[in-house]
C-alpha cells in the first residue's frame, strides 16, 4: 500500500541560479523521512518540487516507479501539512477537513464516515464545528494534518510543521504525529531545520546543507558516526580540537595538545602520519581527569542541570569547549579551577583537516554503534 | 506558485486579456484622444502646439494654473496644521466623546465638497446668515467670503480629516515603548513629540498632504460655486469645454494634458515618498489616552470640539435648511416645512434620485468584480501583462474628474462607441473612476493570505478555479466589500466628471445639488444633499458593521 519515493539527479534552478544541482535520494515505502538543514539549504525546495509547487528543471522524481514531473499537483495525491498550516478561516473544521474528499466526488456516507475517523485518528471529534479562530495551535495543527490524510494520500509531505508552536507543545505534537504517521503508514517527508526534531522524529534522516544531501541514515548513525564535520557540528553539540596523527608500527595514536595522547583503533589508512586532523569530541565524550595527564585547560562556567553538570572550559590554546559530566559522579568544579580533559578515541569523530570528510573507518564505526 | 511553462492559455491568461481590453477602450483610448487633439489642429488635422502655448502665452489662462496651486498649498498646509494636532490630541488625551468625534470626522470626509461649499455661502456668503448678522449689527460692509480663502476654508475643511484618518493610524502603529524609552532618557513631552513622534509619522505626513494636494488641485465644485472670479484649473478646463460658443475641444483637450502632466508628477513624488520613506512599525503596545487635567485638558477639548463643529456644519447647515420653508428658492424665511421633500419627491421626476442609486449600483458590481480579479491577478499571477494592468489601474488617481469626462465624450461621441448621453457612460466613469479603492483593499487582503492556504487547497485536489472561488473569494470579501464601500460612497458624490456626461435621462443627486444651487434654489439643493448625505452616513455605518471597525482606510 505505501509507495517508495525515489528522487533522481534532481535539477531546480530559478532564472539563471541552480539551487539544487542534481540530488537524489530513496525513501522507502512507509517510512518517516526528514530533510534536515539550516534555512535556505534547499529542503523546501526540494519538498515543494516533490509535490509540484515548484517545477522540475532536470532529473525526475518518482512515486511508485511512476515520474511525477509532469503530473498536475490536483492529480499528483499527495497530503501536505504547511508551515503555517493554512487552515481555511471561512470553514469550520468539519469543512476543512472534508475539503479534499468534497473534491472527489464521494459518497456522502463515505465522506462524513471518513471524516469521523481521521476526527478519531487525530483527537478532535469535540472541536469538528467550531471554527479556525476558536482552535488553539495545537488543535489547528491537527486539523492540518487531518485534512491531509483523510484524502489517503499516497504521500504525506510535511513542511516544518511544528515551527509555529511553543517547546512544550511541538514535543507533544511531534508524538503525536510519529504515532499517526506509523498508525496510517504512509510514506512521510518531513522537513525541518530543528536536528532534535528530527532525531525524535525520523526513521532516517537526510542532512543538507547548500543544496546538497550531506548523509543520508538513521538518527543514531547521523549522530555517532557524521559522515563530514558540517554533519557532527550540524547534528548535536561538537567541540571541534586540532589534534596530530602519529603512527608508531601498526597503531594509531592521537597527539593533542600538552603532549597528552591516546590510542584510536578505527581510523582509516588516509590519516597518514605526522597530519593534522580534526577531532570532534561531544562534550560526553571527554573525562574530566584526576591526573595530570590531558588537555589542560581552566573551567570558567559550570552549570548544574540536576541530570548532569556542564562546564564551559577554556583550553590553553584558547580553545572553549563543553564538557558534560554525570552529576553523581563527582563534587561540582569551582570556577577557576584548573583542570585535564581525557577524550573517549572510540567514540569521538575524525576529520581531514582539507576536505573535512570523516576519516573513521566505516567497519570499526558499526561495532561502536 | 511556479507551475510549468505549459497551457500557456488558461483562464488567468484570459481574464488578463479581457481586463486589459476593458483598460484599453476605457482608459487608454480616452486619454489617447485627449492628447492626441491637444496636439492636432481641429481644421487642418496637422500636428500643432499652438493649444498649448496658447494656455502659457495668456494671462487670463496661466493664472488659474497659478491659482490652482495657491489654493491647493495653502489648503493642504493647514490641512496638515489642523489634521496633525487632533491627531495625535486624539492619541494621547483622553476627549470626552472621541467616538463619535471620530465619526463626525469620517462623515465630514466623505461628504462631496461642493455641499460644504454652498453651505459656507449660507453662513459667509453675501447674503449668508453669518454675514447678515454681522452687517446688520455692527454696521459692517463685509462682502462674504468668495474667492480664495472661500476655497481654502471649504477645502482645508473637508481635507484635514484625511490627514487625521492616517495619521491617526499611523499613530496607532507606533510602539508605546519608543516613547517611554525617551522618557526615561529624559526626554520632556514636547521634546518626545518632535523628536520620535514627528519624525517617525513624517512618511505618513507627507504621503497623505500629497492624496489631499492630489484631491484638492483637482476639485471643480467647491471653486465653481465659492470661487467667484477665483478660477481655478478643473473651472477653465470645464468652462472652455462647455462655453455656449462652441467649447474648442483642441484648446479643452490641451488643458487636461497640461492638468495630466501636472497630476502625474505629483502622483510620482507621492509614490517615491511613500517607498522611500517608510517605516514598517507594529505596536506592541500601542499609545494610551491619558486623562489630562487643567488647562490642557480644556485647551484639548476646545481645540477639537471648535475643528470638528466647523467641519460637520455644512452637513447641520444643509439638514438644517432643507427642513425650512421656502419662497421663490430663498430660504431663512423663517418656518419649518417638508415642502422641499414633497418638490423633489413629489413635484419633480423621482428619477434624479432612483438613477443614483441605480447607475451606482451597477457601476459598484463592475467594481467588485474586476477589482478581485485585477488585485488577485496583480498579487498571485505577476508577470509583464499584469504589472501594466497594475499600473494601468492607478491611472484613475491621476485623472482628475473633469478630464475623464472630457475624455470619455471625445472617445464614445462616434460610432462604433457612441455611448455618450446614455446610462452606460455614466455607468463607466463612475467605475474607472472609483474602482482603485478597492483594488487597493482586496490587494491589501490578498497579501494577508498566505499563498499556502491557495497550495492546501491544490494539494488536496481542487482546480485553480475552484480554489478562487472557493477559498480566495470567500477570504476576500472583507477586504472587497470594505473597498467597495468607499467606492460607492465616493461613486454618489461624484460630480465632476458626471456634470460633464449627464443628460436630462441620467442626472444624478450630485448633479441635481449643483445644478439648484446655480439656479438659487436652495431648498431643493438642500433636501437632495441631505439625501445624500443619508445614504452616505448609512453606508458608512454598513462599512463599520462589516469591518468591525470604527475607522476608515482610504
Amino acid at each position: 500500500m505505501s509507495v517508495a519515493i525515489n528522487i533522481e539527479d534532481v535539477v531546480k534552478r530559478y532564472g539563471d541560479q541552480t539551487v539544487i544541482n542534481g540530488l537524489s535520494i530513496d525513501i522507502k515505502p512507509g517510512e518517516l523521512f526528514t530533510l534536515l538543514g539550516p534555512s535556505g539549504c534547499g529542503k523546501t525546495t526540494l519538498l515543494r518540487m516533490i509535490i509540484g509547487f515548484n517545477s522540475i528543471e532536470g532529473g525526475a522524481i518518482k512515486i511508485d516507479d511512476k515520474v511525477v514531473n509532469n503530473i498536475p499537483i490536483s492529480k499528483r495525491n499527495m497530503g501536505m501539512v504547511f508551515q503555517n498550516y493554512a487552515i481555511f478561516p471561512h470553514m469550520n473544521v468539519k469543512d476543512n477537513i472534508g475539503f479534499g474528499l468534497k473534491n472527489k466526488k464521494l459518497d456522502k456516507s463515505e465522506i462524513e464516515s471518513r471524516i469521523a475517523d481521521i476526527l478519531k485518528v487525530v483527537q478532535i471529534e469535540d472541536f469538528k464545528n467550531r471554527m479556525p479562530d476558536k482552535l488553539s495551535g495545537g488543535q489547528q495543527q491537527r486539523v492540518a494534518l487531518a485534512r491531509a490524510i483523510v484524502i489517503h494520500p499516497k504521500v504525506l509531505l510535511m513542511d516544518e510543521p511544528l515551527s509555529n508552536l511553543d517547546a512544550k507543545l511541538r514535543i507533544e505534537m511531534r508524538n503525536a504525529i510519529k504515532n499517526i504517521q506509523q498508525q496510517v503508514g504512509i510514506t512521510t517527508v518531513y522537513v525541518t531545520h530543528d536536528q532534535e526534531e528530527a532525531l525524535a522524529i525520523s526513521d532516517r534522516i537526510a542532512v543538507m546543507n547548500k543544496g546538497i544531501i550531506q548523509q543520508v541514515g538513521k538518527p543514531k548513525e547521523l549522530y555517532e558516526r557524521p559522515s563530514n564535520l558540517f554533519v557532527s557540528k550540524f547534528i548535536g553539540t561538537s567541540n571541534v580540537i586540532k589534534a596530530k596523527v602519529e603512527r608508531k608500527s601498526d597503531d594509531v595514536y592521537l597527539q593533542f595538545s600538552d603532549g597528552y595522547t591516546e590510542q584510536i583503533r578505527n581510523i582509516s589508512d588516509r590519516a597518514t602520519n605526522n597530519a593534522t586532523v580534526l577531532v570532534s569530541v561531544r562534550p560526553h565524550e571527554f573525562i574530566i581527569s584526576t591526573d595530570q595527564d590531558g588537555i589542560k585547560g581552566i573551567v570558567q562556567n559550570n552549570m548544574f542541570l540536576g541530570v548532569n553538570t556542564h562546564y564551559f572550559v577554556e583550553l590553553e590554546d584558547g580553545n572553549k569547549v563543553e564538557v558534560i559530566q554525570d552529576a553523581e559522579v563527582a563534587e561540582i568544579i569551582p570556577e577557576g579551577q584548573s583542570i585535564s580533559l581525557k577524550v573517549k578515541t572510540n567514540r569521538v569523530n575524525v576529520f581531514d583537516v582539507e576536505n573535512e570528510e570523516s576519516l573513521i573507518e566505516e567497519g570499526v564505526a558499526n561495532e561502536v554503534g | 506558485m511556479k507551475l510549468g511553462k505549459k497551457n500557456k492559455f488558461n483562464t488567468w491568461n484570459g481574464l488578463t486579456i479581457i481586463i486589459l481590453v476593458f483598460f484599453a477602450v476605457f482608459i487608454i483610448f480616452p486619454l489617447f484622444l485627449v492628447l492626441k487633439k491637444s496636439m492636432i489642429d481641429t481644421q487642418t488635422g496637422e500636428f500643432t502646439f499652438t493649444y498649448i502655448s496658447k494656455f502659457f502665452e495668456r494671462k487670463f489662462y496661466w493664472v488659474t494654473l497659478m491659482n490652482s496651486f495657491k489654493v491647493t498649498v495653502v489648503s493642504t498646509f493647514l490641512s496638515v496644521a489642523i489634521g496633525l494636532p487632533i491627531a495625535y490630541l486624539m492619541r494621547r488625551v483622553k476627549v470626552k466623546g472621541s467616538k463619535i468625534i471620530e465619526i463626525l470626522i469620517i462623515i465630514s470626509y466623505i461628504s462631496p465638497p461642493f455641499i460644504g461649499a454652498y453651505a459656507w455661502i449660507q453662513l459667509l456668503g453675501r447674503s449668508g446668515v453669518i454675514t447678515s448678522f454681522f452687517n446688520n449689527t455692527l454696521g459692517l460692509e463685509f462682502e462674504g467670503i468668495y474667492g480664495f480663502s472661500g476655497i481654502v476654508l471649504v477645502l482645508t475643511l473637508q481635507s484635514f480629516p484625511l490627514i487625521y484618518i492616517y495619521i491617526s493610524g499611523a499613530l496607532k502603529n507606533l510602539d508605546n515603548s519608543l516613547n517611554e524609552a525617551a522618557e526615561s532618557l529624559g526626554y520632556s513631552n514636547i521634546q518626545r513629540f518632535f523628536k520620535i513622534i514627528i519624525p517617525l509619522i513624517i512618511p505618513t505626513i507627507l504621503a497623505s498632504s500629497l492624496l489631499v494636494f492630489m484631491r484638492v488641485i483637482a476639485d471643480f465644485g467647491t471653486p465653481m460655486l465659492i470661487g467667484e472670479g477665483y478660477r481655478t484649473i478643473p473651472v477653465l478646463i470645464y468652462t472652455q469645454f462647455m462655453s455656449e460658443v462652441g467649447g474648442d475641444d483642441g484648446f479643452a483637450a490641451a488643458l487636461c494634458a497640461i492638468f495630466i502632466v501636472v497630476t502625474l508628477v505629483l502622483f510620482l513624488i507621492q509614490r517615491m515618498v511613500a517607498r522611500h520613506y517608510s517605516y514598517s512599525m507594529s505596536a506592541l503596545k500601542p499609545m494610551i489616552t491619558e486623562k489630562s487635567t487643567g488647562m490642557k485638558n480644556i485647551l484639548s477639548h476646545g481645540f477639537v470640539y471648535l475643528t470638528v463643529l466647523l467641519a460637520i456644519l455644512p452637513q447641520l447647515v444643509v439638514i438644517f435648511t432643507s427642513f425650512l420653508k421656502t419662497e421663490g428658492g430663498q430660504v431663512y424665511t423663517g418656518g419649518f416645512s417638508f415642502d422641499n421633500y414633497k418638490n423633489i419627491l413629489f413635484g419633480k421626476n423621482l428619477s434624479v434620485i432612483l438613477n443614483t442609486y441605480k447607475m451606482g449600483l451597477m457601476a459598484i458590481i463592475i467594481i467588485i468584480v474586476f477589482g478581485i480579479l485585477i488585485a488577485y491577478l496583480t498579487v498571485r499571477k505577476r508577470n509583464v501583462i499584469t504589472s501594466i494592468l497594475d499600473t494601468i489601474s492607478m491611472f484613475p488617481f491621476i485623472i482628475p474628474g473633469s478630464v475623464l469626462g472630457i475624455a470619455f465624450l471625445f472617445a464614445f461621441s462616434d460610432k462604433p462607441l457612441a455611448w455618450s448621453g446614455t446610462a452606460f457612460i455614466m455607468v463607466m466613469s463612475f467605475a474607472i473612476r472609483r474602482m482603485p479603492y478597492t483594488i487597493r483593499s482586496s490587494t491589501a487582503i490578498i497579501g494577508q493570505i498566505s499563498p499556502s492556504i491557495e497550495e492546501a487547497a491544490i494539494s488536496l485536489g481542487a482546480s485553480e478555479t475552484k480554489t478562487f472561488v472557493k477559498v480566495m473569494v470567500p477570504m476576500m470579501m472583507p477586504g472587497v466589500m470594505a473597498g467597495a464601500i468607499m467606492s460607492w460612497i465616493t461613486v454618489i458624490s461624484e460630480l465632476s466628471s458626471s456634470i460633464i456626461l449627464y443628460t436630462n435621462n441620467t442626472q444624478t443627486l450630485t448633479v441635481s445639488v449643483y445644478t439648484e444651487v446655480i439656479r438659487g434654489n436652495y431648498g431643493n439643493a438642500s433636501a437632495y444633499s441631505t439625501i445624500l448625505t443619508l445614504t452616505s452616513i448609512i453606508s458608512l455605518l454598513v462599512f463599520f458593521k462589516l469591518t468591525g471597525k470604527k475607522e476608515v482606510s482610504v
